[in-house]
């Protein structure tokens, strides 16, 4: 460990020299150095967005995407039958082959079962890590886990890490998006996409799918949005800006001062860019129905993974949605991928969801052309035992040792696997994987070294992987 | 860590170290040579210190070192190595260490595992060593070695230097350390601030708060040459002192009022945490106390309740629910109070010692002198303390609980009397619980199906069943217990027997209770919630049965003087529902009298009966049943609402009765108000002290892979091994150990560390510029000797804080303006300091998120300055698995208190204040980041609150000086800026009004930069 580098323990620096360089206005150079501008990469990038989706609750990975022919055999006999295990909640039950068949699909012959037929159609653009595993099945510890490779709460999101390092691309929206399940917040709640530590530039912004004339909060007064919206009235803001503009004249050039001037001229474009990224009245039908957006149940999410696209196509870097809540009374069905005591319920709701927006965003981004600079993952904090959990033998208990996340364009090889779990999908034995390796992997890809993203705090130079991580060289085209 | 960045970092401080010694470089290299001229035979020899060892301990003691080696291979010690076999010496091609570490074929070497290989030459060396016999001289013991060492500058003892002689005129020492300091760079201090920036910066960094027009001018008006000195006075005595400072230190104790991760729990007795560190700062604690008291409070003879209050700083930081309680797998609890203790021990070392500590669990610290044992050492001094609810005072509690109890005993004699003489019902539930019927019995209590104990903690899946066994009861008015066996059961001590009992699973769930059983779903039954007021149940989850004794009642019941008990009747009627979730029918009840069975039913969720049983007066024995219909048991929760036993024909009470039921009622209704008056004694969220369990190094931080147990002890910072006593050592002494060993004076880091933290706070940089690392990491002191000065007038002031306030913002240092006047470009000393460590200006700041909001409340005339308490709360709370938590716009007298006192959830962080870089509590934050975001102008611009603010503002400005603009806007400047509008500003203003009203006036005046930075 070696000293900090002043620059990252005072953020204002780089923005104080940007501004020198501007001459002292108000031009566009100091309004993205507020931003934080786009700031050189570590090496050539092959993706310059990242949309992640986020499944919370622990999705099942031997009822989807890892094949086990091995569980349908021993059907129905003990899976441990010395009684040694304790799993989160429960002893284990008997060995529960998939609740869905399996096929091979594609070219590439890669395995899904039929809980997500549309998926299956573009397994040739996908990349499997059969090998994931966490260091916790705890739902809060574990989805802090794959946000920010630390089951503690408290460290910077993945897209923290990656607007630090990268900075905007859009000068009229934020870098770091995310789009929350509307039935409520993930396992740990907000701070799974908190800057932590770094400085709250560097957060998430909330996009409510739900509301698109008003999808950022107080991005309009309560009731005054018409007239707000509307740039030739700006209520008091120039009166403001005149007394912003005399108090700096009396002072020594202060950046800080300037740039917070430019923040509220970027927040009234903010105004406008926003309601227009929230608004897919101009998308086709075809779009619309691909996405199954007037569908009571995939709609949300349907309209969450188009907003995604929306987003990436106007520059916003980093895209999270979340695909489950957890902070929910809703009761009739698990409100996200935790089914213990009924997993062809549950699992069978949100597979259809996932199926749904997952595969017409894959389309819908290669039409564009824009699959090949975007990556896409899909992951989630720990899987599912293969042993079966409750009365009905229905469900299955949370299971850290193994899982599977998908990973699809933006300089992701096609129509691979890697990794692999036991003969049962017990545990990771082929290249376990911790999220490091697929944050660093990640990071790679957007042209960032894992290694070299560093932030001083409290006494380290913190990663987003930690100590450890590698580039899964394997799944890069 | 990058290993090469480490590489070639060292490789750089030998350079360095040429540089600056040359004479001693030279005397090596002549020590050298001269050696290498009398050993020149021996030139292909090795030597292990010098050749060897430097090798092992760069590329391999990091994880193959004495504490908890990794795979179990050591290379610490030569004993730890012949065990391993890895070398073989005299035969290199046979030592597995020089196998890993050389390419396997295209393979890259095995080891290091998570570094770059070794060096051809470095494997050449190894090879020679091994080759040349594998000498390993004598005690020689190999460890990594971390950057700093014992003799860094942190760890030195604090000295009292002279102020140096400097032209500065000033009587404040801080100004001359600072002047030569200034001098050296041929800096100039800035001159002396006006008093209106005065003023506002003392009442904003002292209080938190803007000054009110009146302070200012009369202060700008005093001509007391001691104004100023008056003014530090009356803010240091202020109430509002504390507010604000303990603010800062609750940064460093990460202090929210919810649990944190996923569920996400209220934490509805933090808050007299909160209040101890006001209080403490408003009357000035000496330092040394207060660190004790927070450590180890409960732990001091005969503690003061503040003293035990203040623990809650142990317990202030997050905690996992689901983690430490709820799961059922070992392997998660362990790895849940690891990262438990772990964050105890950060949050005391880090804030008091300003050591990263924490940095040594899973291997030796990589900076500084700090090793994995002593990490361990310092879990195993809270390795007793668990985050709790607590009594403040448990004797206290112990005299409060005597005192109930006998209070609830007596009501429950009376009532049971009076019952009898109204010839009331007893309650079967009641007697389930214990009593006699007439409410002494204890609500939530239950009866093992399988052995007849009294149980009060929940249960679930019970194992050891044995259907068909027939278990007595202690109880007088119950017979028995049991688990229906199919077919036929015994149910009574005289060995009744039920006949045709459906089959069942065999299976049973928790106790038979006086209230719903564990994980009940409903307590609901047709329309009435059976577990509420007035009301009672038994919970009988299948499979259960439960005998009263019919005739033990009728005789204990019996009124005094009442005829022959054995001719009493009585009425049997309760509701029997199912408290499941399952719709379907699927566990059924049956009720016996005298092994006759008299009612049966089969029950789902929406599924009722009303039963009503004659008891002629020669039955002796009352049955209840449930089973789970033979479909498997889960949630077969059959429940009896409202059980009763009704006399059928009470006598008629007589005269005297009567008589006696009033004096009855009337000591019954003083009892009750005794009991009332009683006051349940104060908890609050803190440490319990338990018996410590064994602790172990953990493996690379691995609780799954203990290694040596350790002691309680300290940090020796390579120099000495300070141990808190044994592995059996009580909870409290290791904590009053630590707290010895912090505040002690001899140690060097504790008055640094907070001196440091105080200029921090005033100045918003400290002298170390990394206020909670003083280790190779940090910063080094731009100010060493004025540091160990502040450090040591902090001891002879016996530990005073608000003594080194004062010096401080006595000093011209801390009075200077914040904007001089540079009139020649050449002179700019930000040419030569721009970032002013040397502080040859003061450093102009913006308001923290807390001060931000309390100041727009101050400004619009609504703060509510109600100290102390439970914490305002700001959202709707609706409980679920994970509760939820909604923000509402704080628009009342109650939400409108200061910031301090906000209820702070975790999870669910109040998205106005963290646009205000209000920092997440998981995290210790010695610093705020100061960030500007068009998010934090929507926020200031939008949020409701700054538009009813902006809103009130305006109000206040017409009630205070009516319609007259100009007047309006001189109160509105005056009030915000502490300043008067100039002719611009009053030109600017009144356009604004009349185009946009008032109070949007009001609203930009609220968003300026002059309102939320600091001069």
């Amino acid at each position: 460990m070696f000293r900090p580098s002043t620059l990252n323990k005072h953020p204002t620096i780089t923005r104080r020299s940007a501004l020198k360089l501007a001459g002292g206005g108000l031009g566009s150079v100091a309004l993205s150095a507020m931003l934080q501008a786009e700031q050189p990469a570590h090496h050539v990038a092959k993706a310059k967005s990242v949309i992640q989706i986020f499944c919370p609750g622990g999705m099942s990975h031997v009822d989807t995407f890892d094949y086990k022919p091995e569980l349908a055999k021993r059907a129905g006999k003990p899976f441990d039958p010395d009684g040694a295990l304790q799993f989160f909640a429960s002893k284990p039950g008997n060995c529960q082959p998939s609740f869905w068949n399996f096929r091979q699909h594609g070219e590439s012959g890669l395995w899904m079962s039929d809980l997500f037929p549309k998926l299956a159609a573009c397994i040739d653009d996908m990349a499997f890590v059969y090998s994931m595993h966490s260091k916790t099945a705890l739902h809060g510890p574990g989805c802090f886990m794959m946000n920010t490779g630390f089951t503690q709460p408290g460290f910077p999101s993945m897209g923290s890490w990656v607007t630090y390092g990268l900075g905007s691309d859009n000068r009229d929206l934020p870098s770091f998006v995310v789009l929350p399940d509307p039935r409520g917040l993930p396992p740990g709640g907000i701070i799974n996409w908190g800057a932590g530590f770094l400085p709250a530039v560097h957060q998430a912004t909330t996009l409510d799918a739900t509301d698109p004339q008003n999808p950022i909060v107080d991005l309009f007064p309560i009731g005054d949005a018409p007239t707000s919206s509307d740039p030739a009235s700006r209520n008091g803001l120039d009166f403001l800006q005149q007394l912003n503009r005399r108090h700096l004249d009396q002072r020594r050039a202060n950046s800080d001062l300037e740039a917070r001037i430019a923040a509220y001229e970027l927040a009234a474009r903010l105004q406008l860019s926003a309601p227009e990224v929230a608004d897919t009245s101009s998308e086709s039908l075809p779009t619309h129905q691909a996405f199954g957006i007037d569908d009571p149940d995939i709609g949300p999410f349907g309209r969450q993974c188009l907003l995604a696209r929306r987003l990436v196509e106007r520059g916003v870097r980093f895209v999270q949605i979340y695909c489950g809540a957890e902070n929910t009374t809703a009761q009739k069905i698990r409100p996200n991928w935790d089914s213990h005591e009924d997993l062809p319920r549950d699992h069978g709701y949100w597979g259809r969801v996932l199926d749904t927006g997952a595969s017409a965003l894959l389309n819908d981004l290669k039409a564009r052309g824009m699959l090949d600079e975007t990556l896409v993952m899909c992951t989630t904090e720990f899987g599912r035992q293969p042993a079966a959990q409750g009365a009905r033998s229905a469900g299955r208990d949370h299971n850290g040792g193994a899982f599977t996340a998908w990973l699809a364009g933006g300089g992701i090889k096609d129509g691979v696997g890697f990794g692999a779990t036991d003969d049962l999908g017990y545990q990771a034995v082929d290249h376990p994987t911790y999220s490091y390796d697929l944050h660093a992997t990640a990071l790679h890809l957007l042209g960032l070294d894992h290694e070299k993203l560093t932030y001083y705090h409290n006494g380290i130079q913190r990663r987003l992987t930690d100590v450890h991580g590698h580039v899964i060289s394997d799944l890069l085209a | 860590m990058d290993q090469s960045i480490q590489f070639s970092l060292a490789i750089l401080s030998v350079y360095r170290h040429i540089a600056r010694h040359s004479v001693a470089l030279s005397v090596l290299v002549l020590t050298a040579s001269l050696a290498s001229s009398t050993t020149r035979a021996e030139d292909q020899m090795v030597e292990f210190q010098r050749d060897v060892a430097p090798i092992l301990e760069a590329n391999c003691l990091r994880c193959h070192g004495s504490e908890s080696p990794e795979g179990e291979f050591s290379l610490s010690t030569v004993n730890a190595l012949r065990e391993s076999g890895f070398v073989v010496p005299n035969k290199p091609e046979q030592s597995h260490l020089l196998t890993v570490v050389q390419p396997d074929g295209d393979q890259p070497p095995a080891m290091p595992k998570d570094g770059k290989p070794l060096t051809a030459a470095a494997v050449a060396v190894l090879h020679k060593w091994i080759a040349s016999g594998a000498d390993w001289p004598e005690g020689a013991t190999l460890r990594v070695r971390s950057k700093a060492d014992s003799t860094w500058w942190s760890l030195q003892p604090v000295t009292r230097p002279e102020p140096p002689q400097t032209p500065s005129t000033s009587d404040n020492s801080i100004d001359h350390f600072v002047r030569a300091k200034l001098d050296a760079k041929n800096l100039k201090p800035s001159p002396v601030a006006e008093r209106r920036v005065l003023i506002r910066r003392l009442y904003f960094d002292l209080l938190g708060l803007p000054p009110s027009p009146e302070a200012v001018a009369s202060f700008i008006a005093d001509p007391n040459p001691k104004a100023y000195e008056q003014l530090v006075d009356e803010l240091l005595a202020s109430k509002y002192f504390g507010e604000r400072w303990a603010r800062h230190w609750l940064d460093i104790a990460h202090y929210a009022d919810t649990h944190g991760f996923e569920r996400d729990k209220l934490r509805d007795n933090a808050w007299p945490y909160r209040d101890y560190v006001i209080r403490s700062f408003n009357s000035d604690k000496p330092y040394d106390q207060f660190l004790t008291e927070q450590i180890a409070g409960d732990a001091l003879d005969a503690p003061a309740d503040e003293s035990i209050i203040a623990t809650g700083f142990l317990a202030a930081g997050p905690w996992d629910f689901v983690g430490q309680v709820e799961t059922k797998s070992p392997i998660l609890r362990r790895a849940a109070r690891a990262l438990d203790l772990d964050d105890m021990l950060t949050q005391v070392m880090t804030s008091t010692v300003a050591m990263t500590a924490n940095c040594a669990r899973c291997h030796d610290h990589k900076l500084d002198p700090i090793t994995q044992r002593e990490y361990y050492q310092l879990a195993a001094v809270f390795a007793g303390v668990r985050r709790d609810n607590r009594d403040i005072n448990p004797e206290r509690r112990k005299l409060f609980d005597v005192e109930k109890s006998r209070l609830t005993d007596s009501i429950s004699q009376v009532s049971a009397h009076v019952g009898q003489l109204q010839g009331e019902a007893l309650d079967l539930a009641d007697i389930v619980g214990g009593g006699n019927g007439f409410g002494t019995g204890k609500k939530g209590q239950g009866l093992d199906a399988r052995t007849g104990k009294v149980q009060e903690r929940p249960f679930g899946d019970l194992g050891n069943v044995s259907p068909g066994h027939f278990a007595a009861c202690d109880y007088p008015f119950i017979d028995g217990v049991f688990v229906p066996a199919n077919g036929q059961t015994t149910i009574s001590s005289t060995a009744l027997i039920a006949h045709n009992l459906p089959a069942n699973s065999g299976k049973a769930w928790d106790m038979i209770r006086h209230g719903p059983v564990s994980s009940q779903y409903s307590t609901t039954l047709g329309t009435i919630d059976y577990n509420s007021a007035g009301h009672s149940m038994i919970g009988l989850h299948a499979n259960a049965g439960i005998t009263f004794d019919l005739a033990a009642i009728r005789n204990a019941a019996r009124p005094p003087a009442e005829t022959d008990a054995s001719v009493v009747e009585y009425q049997f009627s309760a509701v029997a529902g199912y408290g499941g979730r399952t719709v379907e029918p699927s566990a059924e009840f049956r009720i016996f009298l005298d092994g006759e069975l008299k009612s049966t039913g089969r029950l789902g969720r929406n599924d009722t009966a009303n039963i009503s049983i004659e008891i002629p007066a020669t039955s002796r024995f009352l049955t209840l049943i449930s089973t789970d219909g033979g479909d498997g048991y889960g949630h077969d929760q059959i429940s009896f609402g409202d059980p009763r036993l009704m006399i059928s024909a009470p006598a008629s009470p007589i005269d005297e009765r009567k008589e006696q039921l009033v004096r009855l009622e009337r000591k019954r209704a003083s009892l009750e108000a005794e009991l009332k008056s009683l006051g349940e004694p104060p908890e609050f969220y803190g440490v319990v002290s338990e018996a410590p369990p064994s602790v172990h190094i953990l493996t690379r931080g691995n609780p799954e892979a203990p290694g040596d147990t350790v002691s309680p002890g300290t940090l020796g910072f390579g120099k000495a091994d300070v141990q808190f006593g044994a592995t059996d050592t009580p909870d409290i002494d290791r904590r009053i150990a630590l707290a010895e060993w912090i505040t002690s004076p001899d140690n060097p880091l504790t008055r640094r560390v907070i001196v440091n933290r105080l200029w921090h706070w005033h100045f918003g940089t400290g002298l170390v510029d990394t206020p909670s690392d003083f280790g190779f990491g940090g910063g080094k002191p731009t100010h060493p000797e004025l540091l160990d000065w502040l450090a040591d007038e902090m001891l002879r002031s016996g530990w005073s804080l608000k003594h080194i306030h004062r010096l401080i913002v006595m000093s011209q240092t801390y009075r200077q303006t914040s904007v001089p006047l540079i009139t020649d470009k050449r002179d700019d000393p930000a040419a030569v300091d721009a970032d002013n460590r040397l502080l040859w200006r003061m450093n102009p700041h913006r308001l923290e998120a807390e001060a931000v909001r309390d100041s727009v409340l101050a400004v619009s005339g609504k703060l509510n300055t109600t100290m102390f308490g439970p914490g305002y709360r700001d959202f709707d709370y609706k409980e679920a698995y994970a509760p939820i938590y909604t923000y509402q716009t704080a628009d009342s007298p109650p939400l409108w208190r200061r910031s301090v006192y906000r209820f702070i959830v975790r999870t669910t962080p109040q998205q106005f204040m963290t646009a205000l870089d209000c920092p997440d509590p998981a995290n210790l934050t010695p610093q705020r980041n100061v960030t500007t975001t068009a998010l934090q102008s929507l926020a200031l611009y939008n949020n409701e609150f700054m538009l009813k603010q902006s809103r009130y503002f305006a109000e206040r400005l017409v009630d205070e000086n009516g319609s007259n603009i100009d007047n309006q806007v001189e109160r509105a400047f005056q009030l915000a800026f502490a300043r008067s509008p100039d002719k611009a500003d009053r030109e600017l203003s009144r356009q604004a009004i009349a185009q946009h009203g008032l109070w949007q006036f009001c609203r930009a005046i609220l968003n300026t930069n002059e309102f939320v930075y600091i001069d």
